[in-house]
């Protein structure tokens, strides 16, 4: 029987080879930083094998619970259904613990792991019908890698096409250093 | 105290302070306020700052717990720190920093009290027709849509909870913690009732079904549905409904969480959030009265500065909050 941490190698391997587009652009200050997946095994991405992950890149533009816009920024990071499926894919009713060095932790249900039922906002935070929603661990912000401060060297980050629709920055996890999949 | 008699106990503050000095160097004091306290202190930050026009406040607004954070988690050069809950305080507080300069903070002040009311506006459903004595009648209505804030995120979502289930044995109605919010999530949620404590033990994902109760991430976007029609009714802070100018139905002070002589009754509800947001601190709520309180980080950068803050808020609130006032905070008492 082939190991489930060789699968998983193996498909991370896949991903990237089928991305194409190899992004060697260096963070130097985040060479330590690791990302754990936990699933039906662990494993433990470095900062470098995680940039190597096929990206996705939109606009992410958060609301505080009290009302304090941040953004629009264009971000580019790793799908976090991509990293869930490296981890061992999850079943509808599984549910996606992203938690961060800081202690902070935030649970997803499967249906937002494909960007689906979040609110959406306008600029002056009235509620719109969400336009179509990708969530990645994000690890560069408009061109640069993700300062500290805003939440580097990884944060989740809700993206879309568009660079006017706010989400809720709740879920905006800063300093992520662990995915885990919860069996339901 | 009403919004033309704090601006105008503001100005006489600010007149009677004599400001003339404009020294170009400023002191930036950095202030984080619970949301419920955003609308009071931009009023309060104004006058302050009309008296003291070296100093620049700024105000950052957070959910009680994640106020405290900025200082415990976050490390942040913070001066004053007000919540919408005193008890996090020295919860989260009262312990020593890891540069080892003792605690965070040994000391609050309670400064404020508020209650949970009923917000609607004159478009809600059976506007014309919910009083003191039928709203929870009116809100069991499966027609009748409720919001409430996420207990995950802010003390007044958890603090809906513990006012229906206080509700369900004070109206002696059965059942009616399931009508209003329970039914609306798969499986419902209940409250277990043993040895005379009522327990509310949360999803992980606060997600209810169907259109009958809606969450938000906080409260701003429950006045935003209130407005907009897409719920009738909301559990609030009295002061955030008269603030934002909405009607609103006061509830009974057995379970309205505003008085501190029934404390005993709201601490038989407790409510267990589904997943613990923070490792700094757990994730069992017990019903409290709810007091607003404030304190100076001990390394706070401006400690001179912060104290005079603290002490002008303390005056900006000492006829009571909201206007008509409910129970009596112990008078500026330092809590140690």
């Amino acid at each position: 029987m082939i190991p489930v941490r060789r699968i998983i190698l193996v498909l991370i391997g896949a991903l990237i080879l089928a991305s194409g587009c190899l992004d060697t652009t260096p963070a130097d200050d985040y060479q330590d930083w690791n990302l754990t997946l936990a699933g039906d095994e662990e494993m433990v991405l470095t900062h470098p094998e995680i940039r190597a992950l096929p990206a996705a890149e939109g606009y992410g533009y958060s609301v505080s619970t009290v009302g304090i816009k941040h953004g629009p920024n264009r971000y580019r990071g790793v799908p976090l259904a991509d990293l869930v499926l490296a981890a061992g894919g999850a079943g509808e009713d599984d549910l996606v613990y992203v938690s961060a060095e800081d202690g902070y932790l935030w649970v997803f249900g499967m249906d937002q792991v494909r960007g689906e039922g979040f609110f959406t906002f306008d600029e002056n935070l009235k509620e719109v019908a969400p336009p179509p929603l990708r969530v990645i661990l994000a690890y560069e912000q408009d061109g640069s890698p993700l300062p500290f401060n805003e939440g580097g060297p990884l944060r989740l980050v809700i993206i879309t096409e568009s660079p006017d629709v706010i989400t809720e920055g709740s879920s905006w996890v800063k300093w992520v250093d662990r995915v885990e999949v919860q069996r339901r | 105290m009403n919004r033309p008699a704090a601006l105008a106990v503001l100005l006489l503050l600010a007149v009677s302070a004599g400001c003339t000095d404009t020294g170009p160097e400023r002191t930036t004091l950095m202030v984080i306020p619970a949301g419920s306290l955003l609308y009071p202190l931009e009023d309060i930050e104004a006058a302050f700052e009309s008296q003291h026009p070296d100093i620049d406040v700024r105000i950052e607004g957070h959910g009680s717990i994640q106020a405290i954070r900025q200082v415990t988690d976050l490390r942040r050069e913070v001066d004053v720190v007000a919540v919408a809950d005193a008890s996090l305080i020295p919860d989260m507080m009262y312990r020593p920093m890891p540069e080892g300069d003792g605690n965070y903070t040994d000391w609050y002040i309670a400064f404020a009290e508020n209650e949970v009311v009923i917000a609607y506006t004159g478009k809600s459903i059976g506007a014309d027709e919910i009083t003191q004595d039928n709203w929870y009648r009116i809100l069991s209505r499966p027609d009748v849509r409720v919001g409430f804030s996420n207990p995950m995120l802010d003390a007044c979502g958890y603090r809906a909870l513990m006012v229906t289930a206080l509700a369900e044995e004070y109206c002696e109605e059965p059942g009616l913690f399931e009508a209003i919010i329970g039914g609306s999530f798969d499986p419902p949620l209940q409250v277990d009732r043993t040895d005379g404590v009522a327990e509310i033990t949360l999803p992980e994902l606060m997600r209810p079904a169907g259109d009958k109760v809606a969450i938000r991430d906080g409260s701003i976007y429950l006045l935003s549905l209130l407005d907009a029609g897409g719920i009738d009714y909301a559990f609030e802070y009295r002061s955030v409904a008269e603030d934002h100018g909405l009607l609103w139905i006061d509830l009974p002070p057995e379970i309205n969480l505003g008085f501190a002589e029934h404390a005993d009754d709201y601490q038989k509800v407790h409510v267990t959030l589904g997943f613990r947001r923070f490792q700094s601190i757990g994730s069992e709520r017990i019903g409290l009265p709810i007091v607003y309180a404030m304190t100076i980080p001990a390394d706070a950068p401006h400690p001179d500065e912060a104290r005079m803050f603290v002490d002008f808020v303390l005056e900006c609130f000492q006829d009571g909050w909201p206007k008509s006032g409910t129970a009596t905070v112990a008078d500026k008492q330092i809590f140690r």
